[in-house]
C-alpha cells in the first residue's frame, strides 16, 4: 500500500468524521425550513445536546446512552422556540437567537463540571484487518457508529421525505400552509412536529460531536457549526438527498484546512479556517446561478395568518 | 342535506364584510350566489368551509347546530369547497395535490404520488386529458380549476361550494361544468355556485341569492328572476351604457408587430406567431385555454423572454431574445391570475399601484402624495374599500382584478395586453373596464386581448386571430358570419372554409 493510498484515505475519514455531527444538524434544520419556518436556535440546541451527551456518557459510561441522552436535551430545548413562535406567535428570529442564548447559558452551567472529565467512547474496528485494501481500508477502520449512523439517517429522511404520504404533507405544509388547511391539514401542527424533530437532530449532531468526533466537552465547543447549517440548508437546496454531499463538502474542507496547517503551508491558519465556508459559498453561488433559487419552499416567504 | 345559515357575520378591522346573513341550502338543489364585487360572497362561504371563524351566528346542517372551525372540521361535516384564488400547491404535481387530502392515500406513496390512485377518479371523470404527473404551475388556469375541483369532490361532498368556478373556463368547459354541477344536484348534493355570469344562472341554478355590502337583499326560485330582474337587484337602478369601439379607419397604420414569435412557458408554447395590430385597433385571440395563450401574453409584455422573434412598438424593437427593453409606460399587462402574477398581497394598495414604476419614485418617496394618488386612482376605477395603506391581498377577487387594471390602463400606453381582463368582475365593473380598454384603443393604442368568451370578443374586438397549439390558426374580422370557422380553427380543423 503506498503512503498515497493511506494519506487520502485517511483524509477520506477525517473529511467524513468532522461531517457526522453536521449531517443529522442539517437534515434536521432541512426538514424544519421544508415546513416553512427558519430555526436559529439549532446552534443552542446542539450545545445542550454536546453537553448532555457527554454527561451522560461519563455518568453511565455508555456513549450510546449519550446519543439519547444529546437527543433528548435537543428536542427539549428546541419545544421552547415551538412553543413561542406557533403558540406564542413569536417572532421566529427573536426566538430562535433566545433559544441559541438559553442553549449556551444552560450547556456552559450545567456542564462545567464535566470539563477536563473522561469518557468511554465508541470503538472503532480496528484489528478487523481491512488494513491491507487500498483507500477503502483505513475508511473502514476509521468508522466509528455515529458516522454509520448518519450514513443512514440521511438518506432515511430523504426517502421518506419524497415517498411517504407523510413527507408529501410536510411539503405541502412548507409550499402553502393556507392550502394546507384548505385541504384539512394542521399546518401548526406539522411545524411543531419539524422543529421538535430537528432539535431531536440537533441534539444528536452535538452528542455525535462531544461523544464520538472530539471526546472532550467544553463551553460553546459547537464554534458556529449549528449556525453553518443553518445556512447550509441553502446548499443541500432544501432537499435531504443533498444533505450528505453538501456536509461533505463542508467535512472535507475543515478536514483539508487542518492537514494544510499541521503541514504548515505558509498560510495563515485563520485564513485556513475559512476555507470551509469560503467552499460552501462557491457552490451556493453556482448552484444559485443555475436554478435561480427556485428550490426553496414559497412558504419560507410566505406570512402566515388567518 | 339541510343547511341554514341565520344571522352570521364577520368583521375585518372597519369593514363588516357579512352583516348578519340568513340563508338556506337543500340537497337536490343548486343555490346561485350572486352580488357585486366586494358584497361578501366569498367570505360568507370561507365562513362556512371554517377558514375564518364568524363573529356571531349560527350554522345548522340538518337540524343540528354545528361548530365549524376549521376546514378540516368542515369536510368531516360534508362540506367541500373550491376556491376563488385556487388552494391547489403550484410546485406540487396534480398526482401529488390530490394524494395530499384524500383519506385513503397509503402511506408509501412512492416517487411521485403515483402508488396514491385511489384519488384520481374524480379528475379522470371530469377531465381526463390533464397530465398527472406534471406540476400544477404548467397547467392552464381552466386545468387548475378543474384539479380544483377534483380535489373537492374526492371527499365525497354533501355541500358543494363553487367560487366563481366559470370564471375562468372557455365555452365548453363551461358548459362541461354546468352538466356536473346539475348531475350532482341529481345525485342529491346541494350546491352553491358564486358567480356574475346570468348565463350560469339560467343554465342551472334552481335559487337565486342576491348579496349586497355583507346581506342577502334578495332571494328566492331561479324562475322568478329573469335577467332583467336579476341585473336590477345586483346592479341598482343604475343604467350600464354597453360599451363598444369605435369602427377602424381603413389606412389606421401598424403600430404593434409581433415578429416570429416562439417561446416557451411552463406548460406550453407559441410557435412563430406573426400579428400586426394597427393603431386604435382591438385584436381578439381566441382558443381553447392552454394553447399557448399565457405564453403570447407573457412574451408580448416582456415578462418572458422569446426564443425567437421581436415584438416591435412603433418601428423600435423592445422584446427579442436577450433583449428586454422597460415596459413601463409603453406596454401594460394585465395578466391572468393577478393575484399570483401582478400584485404583491402583503404590500399597500398605494404601492401596489406604483409596483411598474418603482425605479422612477424619489429615494424617499412622498408618502402622502402616493397614496393621494392611489386614492384618486382606486376611487376612479372604483376599487372597494378606496384605502390606500390597506394590503392587497385583502381586497375582494374582482377589486384584486380592478387594482391592476387601475395600475395598467392609467397611462397612455402604445399596446395593451388583457388576458381575461374582466375575469371575476360583477356586470358594472365589467362594462367599466371595458370602457376603458376601449377608450384606450380609440385614442391610439394598440390592444391584444384574449379572451376565452367568443361573444364577447365578436361583440367588441376589430379581428380575431385563432391561437391553436401555439400557432395562428387564422385571423377574421370580428363578425357573428365567421364564428364556424373561428370554432373549426379552435379545435383545430386547420381550414373549414367551406363552413
Ligand atoms: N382577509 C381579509 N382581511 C380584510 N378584509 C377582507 C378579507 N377578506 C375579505 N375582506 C373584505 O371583505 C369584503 C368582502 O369580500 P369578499 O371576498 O367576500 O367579496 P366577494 O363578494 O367575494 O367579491 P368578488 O366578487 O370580488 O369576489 C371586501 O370588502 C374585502 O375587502
Ligand atoms: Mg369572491
Amino acid at each position: 500500500m503506498t503512503t498515497f493510498d493511506i494519506v487520502l484515505g485517511s483524509f477520506l475519514v477525517s473529511a467524513l468524521r468532522s461531517a457526522t455531527p453536521l449531517v443529522f444538524v442539517l437534515v434536521g434544520e432541512t426538514l424544519v425550513q421544508r415546513t416553512g419556518s427558519i430555526n436559529l436556535g439549532v446552534e443552542g440546541q446542539m450545545l445542550v445536546g454536546a453537553m448532555a451527551g457527554y454527561g451522560a456518557a461519563a455518568l453511565w459510561g455508555d456513549p450510546w446512552l449519550g446519543l439519547v441522552a444529546g437527543a433528548v436535551a435537543g428536542m427539549l430545548l428546541s419545544s421552547v422556540h415551538g412553543l413561542l413562535t406557533l403558540a406564542a406567535r413569536a417572532n421566529q428570529f427573536a426566538s430562535g437567537l433566545a433559544v441559541w442564548m438559553l442553549g449556551f447559558g444552560l450547556s456552559a452551567y450545567y456542564g462545567a463540571g464535566l470539563v477536563g472529565r473522561k469518557i468511554e467512547g465508541f470503538g472503532t474496528w480496528r484489528g478487523a484487518g481491512p488494513d491491507s485494501v487500498p483507500v477503502l481500508g483505513p475508511i473502514v477502520a476509521g468508522m466509528t457508529p455515529t458516522v454509520l449512523l448518519a450514513l443512514v439517517v440521511a438518506p432515511a429522511v430523504a426517502w421518506w421525505f419524497w415517498r411517504t404520504r407523510t413527507g408529501l404533507v410536510w411539503r405541502a405544509v412548507g409550499e402553502s400552509p393556507e392550502a394546507a388547511r384548505a385541504a384539512g391539514l394542521r399546518p401548526i401542527r406539522v411545524r411543531l412536529q419539524a422543529i421538535l424533530l430537528g432539535g431531536l437532530l440537533s441534539g444528536l449532531g452535538g452528542a455525535a460531536l462531544s461523544v464520538d468526533h472530539t471526546r472532550t466537552w467544553a463551553e460553546g465547543m459547537t464554534a458556529g457549526r449549528g449556525l453553518v447549517a443553518v445556512g447550509l440548508v441553502i446548499v443541500a437546496r432544501w432537499n435531504p438527498w443533498w444533505v450528505l454531499p453538501t456536509a461533505l463538502l463542508f467535512g472535507g474542507a475543515e478536514a483539508l484546512a487542518l492537514r494544510l496547517q499541521t503541514a504548515d503551508a505558509g498560510v495563515s491558519a485563520h485564513l485556513l479556517l475559512t476555507l470551509p465556508y469560503i467552499t460552501s459559498l462557491a457552490v451556493l453561488t453556482l448552484t444559485c446561478l443555475r436554478d435561480r433559487g427556485q428550490a426553496a419552499p414559497a412558504g419560507l416567504r410566505a406570512v402566515m395568518d388567518r | 342535506m339541510h343547511l341554514q345559515l341565520r344571522s352570521i357575520a364577520k368583521r375585518f378591522g372597519a369593514i363588516l364584510a357579512v352583516d348578519g346573513v340568513d340563508l338556506d341550502v337543500d340537497g337536490g338543489e343548486v343555490l346561485a350566489l350572486l352580488g357585486e364585487n366586494g358584497a361578501g360572497k366569498s367570505t360568507l362561504m370561507k365562513l362556512l368551509y371554517g377558514v375564518h371563524r364568524p363573529d356571531a351566528g349560527q350554522v345548522t346542517i340538518d337540524g343540528r347546530a354545528t361548530r365549524i372551525d376549521s376546514p378540516r372540521d368542515a369536510m368531516a361535516s360534508g362540506i367541500g369547497m373550491v376556491f376563488q384564488q385556487f388552494s391547489v400547491i403550484p410546485a406540487l404535481t396534480v398526482r401529488e395535490n390530490l394524494a395530499l387530502a384524500h383519506a385513503s392515500t397509503p402511506w408509501f406513496t412512492g416517487r411521485g404520488a403515483r402508488r396514491a390512485t385511489a384519488g384520481l377518479a374524480p379528475l379522470a371523470a371530469i377531465a381526463p386529458d390533464v397530465p398527472m404527473d406534471a406540476r400544477v404551475s404548467s397547467l392552464s388556469v381552466g386545468q387548475m380549476q378543474l384539479v380544483e375541483l377534483a380535489k373537492a369532490l374526492q371527499q365525497d361532498p354533501r355541500l358543494l361550494i363553487l367560487d366563481e368556478p366559470t370564471a375562468v373556463l372557455g365555452d365548453d368547459e363551461v358548459r362541461r361544468l354546468w352538466s356536473l354541477i346539475r348531475g350532482f344536484a341529481t345525485r342529491g348534493l346541494a350546491v352553491v355556485l358564486i358567480t356574475h355570469k346570468l348565463a350560469d344562472v339560467a343554465a342551472c341554478a334552481d335559487r337565486v341569492a342576491v348579496m349586497r355590502r355583507g346581506r342577502v337583499v334578495a332571494s328566492g326560485a331561479a324562475r322568478d328572476f329573469d335577467a332583467t330582474r336579476l341585473l336590477r337587484t345586483m346592479v341598482g337602478e343604475r343604467d350600464l351604457a354597453a360599451p363598444s369601439t369605435a369602427p377602424l379607419p381603413a389606412d389606421a397604420p401598424t403600430r404593434v408587430w409581433i415578429r416570429g414569435l416562439s417561446a416557451r412557458g411552463p406548460g406550453s408554447r407559441i410557435d412563430g406567431v406573426d400579428l400586426r395590430i394597427a393603431r386604435g385597433e382591438v385584436l381578439g385571440i381566441a382558443g381553447v385555454s392552454g394553447h399557448g395563450q399565457d405564453v403570447l401574453a407573457d412574451a408580448c409584455a416582456g415578462v418572458l423572454s422569446p426564443d425567437a422573434g421581436e415584438v416591435i412598438v412603433d418601428g423600435e424593437t423592445l422584446f427579442a431574445p436577450r433583449q428586454r427593453a422597460p415596459r413601463a409606460g409603453r406596454v401594460a399587462y394585465i395578466p391572468e391570475q393577478p393575484i399570483r402574477n401582478a400584485v404583491a398581497p402583503d404590500l399597500p394598495l398605494a404601492l401596489n399601484l406604483h409596483l411598474d414604476r418603482l425605479h422612477t419614485l424619489p429615494a424617499i418617496p412622498d408618502r402622502r402624495r402616493m397614496e393621494a394618488d392611489a386614492r384618486a386612482l382606486l376611487t376612479r376605477f372604483d376599487v372597494r374599500p378606496a384605502d390606500p395603506t390597506m394590503a392587497a391581498g385583502r381586497l375582494s377577487g374582482g377589486n384584486l382584478q380592478k387594482l391592476v387594471a387601475a395600475r395598467e390602463l392609467c397611462g397612455a400606453p402604445a399596446l395593451v395586453v388583457a388576458s381575461h381582463p374582466t375575469m371575476g368582475l360583477d356586470l358594472a365593473a365589467s362594462a367599466f373596464l371595458y370602457h376603458q380598454l376601449f377608450a384606450l384603443a380609440q385614442a391610439g393604442s394598440a390592444v391584444l386581448w384574449i379572451s376565452e368568451d367568443l361573444d364577447d370578443l365578436l361583440h367588441h374586438a376589430h379581428r380575431i386571430a385563432v391561437l391553436h397549439r401555439g400557432r395562428i390558426a387564422g385571423v377574421v374580422p370580428a363578425d357573428q358570419r365567421h364564428r364556424q370557422t373561428i370554432g373549426a380553427w379552435m379545435t383545430g380543423h386547420a381550414d373549414a372554409e367551406a363552413a
